[in-house]
């Protein structure tokens, strides 16, 4: 938003404050300024003059050659503008002078002397039309410097809209200057009014609200309505706060718009006999102003006639069809307040944000209505005398804001801010802001002014923000907190997150990647990999990718695929969250997993595959002091179902690993050899198995005993572990597997070796000891139908 | 005799010099102390000592003899280390210039700044906490004060689910469970990844990370949030900071501020990264609404506190120079690992 300094000061003094203050001071106080504009810096020497003489020139069909007085002398300017004529009263830019930054000299234009230039008001900076110089219809004096008359030089802040989305009441000049007048403690004027209870007598007009979102509607009519071009002045204003002059009418709707907040429309009242406020049926369509046709959403809040047909959308744009026209004399205002809600849904579903909808969505204050009417009647009847109000104020008023009233006292404040603020300071920062404060002992009572009441202003701290910010942030003294010191930890879940990426990163030699939460469900199908969505986004503008993910696995294979022609060796980790199912109440049972994905092209697919066995049963038994196993199992499909395996421990199933299906990984890249491994992170982490009890081995020296075992070729090691680790003894220190030898001679069996370590607890061991080991270990393996070899 | 010991020494002496190699010094041992040597030959003539010399004379044999022992035993140990100082001279040697890789992957930039500002906070006594990413409506907005009618729950700026739930729009969705979980009296941190409906390019996300942190407690103040936040900032660039405050507006909090901090890159002075302002927005902050301790089952009157998040993303770009938000999401690995484990 656009506020001009000039306006600000009409209604506050701010004489002797550089524009730097007053963004500083501003900024910290209230809201973000964004930026200012000096206007009128690069204007000067430009004067009113009147056109004495038009001759056309004798070498170009569209240049004239004009003699102008300037009431100093009579000077021939050679001028291009379309709409030039004897007797118009223009701007001219005198020799020396500069118009926006360019430079007046002495020129030749096609061979004849010119002396200055006529301008139009785009030229000027001060007005959007560009087709021919200002043609000023007002009583000014020739020769004078326009910036007597206007008030071209000003400076323009651009207030952050975004900063001011809890201050309906700064969405117009006044608020703005109220706000300045706290800041730097300067009086506020009062706004001048017309007085409104002069029109009691007169006839109301047929208004009816028939909408819980119109809070509050207000009219009023006017008749004989004659000037149809807005002063120079106003028109000036406008094009400084963004908007441009069109005619009276509609122009001084804005001005109250801009000057209030609050938004107004003018009706032609011999279109419109009558408002009311509906709301709209399907179907409803209304062409506005400019001659876009909009279909309002059911229910949308309508402004309709007497007959019901629709002539605006209410709060956001009139129709076209009972606009101001050059014709319109008699006029129909409307000031009214909306809901907030109601107001922005219609204008995000048709589309269209404008001036008056951006300030409704603030929730405006319902008490502005009359008082914009009275603001407008005012100005109107200074510019053209001769109006006359046709009607009484008519007013529907359905929703009232209750004014809080808020119980405070300085004690409350100070201990807020954490500074002392004196009682009398407090009352002094709450009354100039518009707040009515009455002492009630110790005790302020503190009355909310409408203009805060609408969602702004309702506690003590909505209060004590009010002293602070205006007493200033940067005077507060920081301050240290006191509190018990605790010995703190991190959260095992975001401890043992770090640990495992760490781990990857610098053992395994893993790279961590974050990836979006999306199931890419183009790249799944393209590349066989099923894996399929339990929750969906409701909005489905990101095409593709409308699913949430329900495993990390797919995705990591993504970033393989993303970044196969940059790598031959790809290897990458994440821990991230994945949808995998609902619960009972529909709600998603959010998982944290943990997927590494290695892939290559030189490297063996067997030597991938260890890499990640190795890692999991390494970081559970160093981290979480649990013993990894793998089982066979159930695996998505997009791994390969024979070379894969449950990651299982004595707590539970943690997830799986494996080479991805081939059919994935050679869609992928044909080149590469894949191996994945997911496991259900959050859960597997937040386990604890129990360290083993240090053993002290023996002073007596130990003796390995290698021992190989005849295995069919079909039975896993994990199987003859379990008939191993069922043999007991007590000079068995421990064993492990020590080759494996397979050779066609064995018959469809492999010879297992497995070295155990033996020891006496107390003395050194015996032949016999070991002898009567062997022959027991023997004698189990028959038991389970295995025997050694010789 | 006394005058053959000396010459013996005498001769001894001279012969050693000459000694070059192991083999030489054994037959020089030999020579004189080997059992036909010549010491040990001096002992066949020792009865023919007068028996008042005897004693003198035999003090000098021996003398004699553990001189040629020793001198034999440390030449020998000389020359062993000449032989092996030779050997080690012509061994082939080691290039210790030649290039190191060491192998190692790497962690997104993001883990490694999170960890610093972790353990920062750990350092203060907080307590760091998790969050889900898929949260209800009610944990991601009714608990923490977003009114019903808020933009913020617009299909525009949130996403939702078919099931109801939102991909959380901010870590505060995590606010009522920690504030429930860690009672009135807690400092607690939780960094989170957030989600909004955006479009993307090089400066906006619709998926980003933010660390929030939360203070409760009696009495806390303003001043004391400026405070915390100085100390703060501080501690993640390593460097004094000057923070300023301004209004704010947040549901979750109120009052609320922007706190600006000292462009760190800049350093002040104005660059385009504080678009000239000498100022960066870091840290959305406040003093929890009391709505929101309610929510949580804390009486507002007797206690309350602040709340802040840190635009962790940002500092992320800033401290890594990445200019391009999306690299931090996307899996480009040439970029990613050169981050190893530090930034």
């Amino acid at each position: 938003m656009k506020i001009s300094i000039n306006w600000i000061k009409e209604f506050v003094d701010l004489d002797g404050i550089e524009p730097e203050e007053l963004v500083k001071r501003f900024n910290l106080a209230t809201a973000e300024i964004e930026g200012y504009e000096l206007k009128g810096k690069d204007t000067y020497n430009v004067v009113f003059g009147k056109v004495l003489e038009v001759k056309n020139h004798p070498e170009s069909n569209h240049l004239h050659i004009l003699k102008v007085d300037v009431k100093k002398e009579v000077l021939q300017i050679v001028c291009g503008a379309p709409n030039v004529r004897e007797g118009m009263v223009t701007a001219v830019a005198l020799v020396g002078g500069c118009v926006c930054g360019h430079k007046i000299s002495p020129a030749k234009l096609v061979g004849v002397d010119s002396y200055g230039m006529c301008c139009s008001a785009f030229e000027l900076g001060i007005g959007g039309d560009d087709e021919g110089i200002m043609d000023i219809t007002e009583d000014v004096e020739i020769g004078q410097d326009i910036k007597e008359y206007l008030p071209i030089d000003d400076v323009v802040f651009e207030v952050d809209n975004k900063t001011l989305t809890n201050r309906p009441d700064l969405w117009g000049h006044y608020g703005m200057a109220r706000e300045f007048s706290v800041i730097f403690d300067r009086k506020l004027k009062n706004l001048e009014v017309d007085d409104l209870s002069k029109y009691d007598k007169l006839p109301p007009l047929h208004i009816k609200n028939n909408s819980f979102n119109c809070y509050r509607y207000s009219g009023i009519s006017v008749d004989n309505v004659q000037v149809k071009k807005s002063p120079l002045k106003m028109a000036v204003r406008l094009y400084y706060a963004g908007m441009r002059d069109i005619n009276l009418l509609a122009d001084i709707t804005n001005y109250l718009m801009l000057e209030l907040g609050q938004p107004m429309h003018a009706f032609d009242h011999d279109v419109v006999h009558g408002i009311e406020v509906v709301e709209a049926k399907k179907g409803d369509k209304l062409l506005t102003l400019e001659g876009q046709e909009h279909e309002m959403p059911e229910g949308a809040v309508v402004i309709a006639d007497d007959k019901k047909v629709p002539v605006a959308i209410a709060g956001i744009k009139g129709g076209l069809k009972a606009s101001i026209s050059d014709e319109t004399v008699n006029v129909l205002f409307e000031s009214a307040t909306f809901d907030p809600v109601a107001i922005r849904k219609t204008s995000r579903a048709i589309g269209l944000v404008t001036d008056a909808s951006q300030r409704y969505e603030k929730s405006l204050d319902p008490e502005m209505t009359t008082l914009a009417i009275a603001r407008l009647l005012k100005l109107l009847k200074q510019i053209d005398p001769k109006i006359k109000v046709s009607s009484s104020l008519t007013d529907t008023y359905k929703k009232e804001y209750p004014l809080p009233v808020i119980e405070i006292d300085e004690e409350f404040i100070s201990r807020r801010i954490g500074e002392k603020v004196e009682k009398k300071e407090i009352v002094k920062i709450l009354t100039k802001l518009g707040f009515s404060v009455t002492e009630k002992g110790q005790k302020l009572e503190v009355v909310v002014p409408s203009y805060r009441a609408t969602k702004d202003v309702s506690m003590k701290e909505d209060l004590v923000e009010e002293i602070a910010r205006i007493r200033g942030y940067d005077n507060i003294t920081p301050r240290p907190l006191n509190f018990e010191p605790k010995p703190t930890t991190l959260n095992k879940a975001v401890a043992e997150e770090y640990n495992v990426k760490y781990m990857l990163a610098v053992k395994y030699n893993v790279c961590e990647v974050h990836t979006y939460i999306w199931n890419y469900s183009d790249f799944n199908e393209a590349h066989h990999i099923d894996s399929p969505s339990v929750v969906r986004l409701m909005d489905s503008s990101l095409a593709g990718q409308s699913g949430i993910r329900s495993a990390l696995m797919p995705t990591l294979l993504k970033v393989v695929s993303d970044n196969r022609n940059q790598l031959s060796n790809i290897r990458v980790f994440e821990v991230g969250r994945v949808a995998p199912s609902l619960d009972e109440n529909n709600l998603v049972n959010e998982e944290k997993h943990l997927c590494v994905v290695l892939a290559s092209q030189n490297e063996k697919p067997e030597d991938l595959l260890e890499e990640l066995r190795m890692f999991i049963v390494d970081y559970a038994k160093q981290n979480l002091a649990i013993d990894i196993n793998f089982k066979e199992g159930q695996v998505p499909s997009y791994l390969n179902p024979y070379n894969s395996a449950h990651i299982v421990s004595r707590e539970g199933d943690w997830g799986y690993l494996g080479l991805v299906h081939p059919k994935v990984a050679s869609s992928i890249d044909k080149r590469l050899n894949i191996a994945a491994l997911e496991v259900n992170f959050g859960e597997l982490s937040s386990k604890e198995g129990y360290y083993k009890k240090v053993k002290v081995p023996s002073k007596f020296q130990s003796v390995n005993l290698d021992v190989s075992i005849l295995t069919p070729n079909t039975m896993k090691y994990g199987d003859l572990d379990q008939i191993l680790n069922k043999y007991r003894s007590k000079i068995l220190n421990g064993y492990r597997l020590y080759d494996i030898y397979e050779d066609p001679s064995l018959e469809g069996n492999r010879s297992i070796t497995i070295r155990y370590e033996l020891c006496g607890k107390d003395h050194t061991l015996e032949g016999k000891e070991i002898d009567e080991f062997l022959s027991g270990l023997i004698a189990h393996l028959a038991k389970n139908k295995l025997s050694i070899k010789k | 005799m006394k005058e053959r010991i000396e010459n013996l020494s005498k001769l001894f002496d001279q012969k050693i010099k000459d000694v070059t190699d192991e083999k030489q010094l054994e037959e020089l041992r030999l020579e004189f102390i080997g059992k036909k040597g010549s010491v040990s030959l001096l002992m066949n003539d020792f009865r023919n000592v007068s028996n008042d010399q005897k004693r003198e004379v035999g003090m000098l044999v021996n003398a004699l003899k553990q001189k040629v022992e020793t001198e034999v035993e440390n030449l020998k140990q000389k020359l062993s280390d000449q032989k092996l100082e030779n050997e080690l001279k012509s061994q082939k040697r080691f290039d210790f210039t030649m290039p190191v890789n060491p192998k190692t992957g790497a962690l997104n930039p993001r883990t490694i700044l999170q960890k610093q500002i972790v353990d920062l906070f750990v350092s203060m006594g907080f307590i760091i906490e998790d969050g889900n990413e898929i949260e209800t409506e009610y944990n991601n907005f009714d608990s923490v004060n977003v009114p019903r009618s808020h933009p913020a729950r617009d299909m525009q700026d949130t996403f939702w689910l078919d099931n109801g739930e939102v991909l959380k729009t901010q870590t505060t969705a995590a606010q009522n469970r920690i504030l429930r979980t860690h009672g009135p009296k807690c400092r607690v941190l939780f960094p989170g990844r957030c989600f909004r409906n955006e479009e993307i390019d090089a400066t906006h996300e619709n998926t980003f990370f933010q660390i929030e942190g939360v203070v409760v407690d009696e009495n806390v103040s303003v001043s004391n949030l400026i405070y915390f936040m100085k100390e703060m900032l501080k501690g993640v660039f390593k460097k004094d900071v000057n923070v300023r405050m301004r209004p704010g507006f947040f549901p979750f909090t109120e009052p609320s501020f922007e706190l600006d901090a000292t462009c760190p890159i800049c350093g002040g002075k104005g660059c385009n990264a504080c678009s000239h302002t000498g100022w960066m927005e870091l840290c959305p902050c406040g003093m929890i609404h009391p709505n929101v301790l309610k929510e949580a089952g804390i009486d507002p009157e007797k206690y309350n506190g602040f709340a802040f998040g840190l635009g962790f993303d940002r500092l992320v770009m800033i401290k890594t120079g990445l200019e391009d938000i999306r690299s931090l999401n996307g899996a480009n690995i040439k970029l990613l690992s050169q981050f190893e484990t530090k930034i």
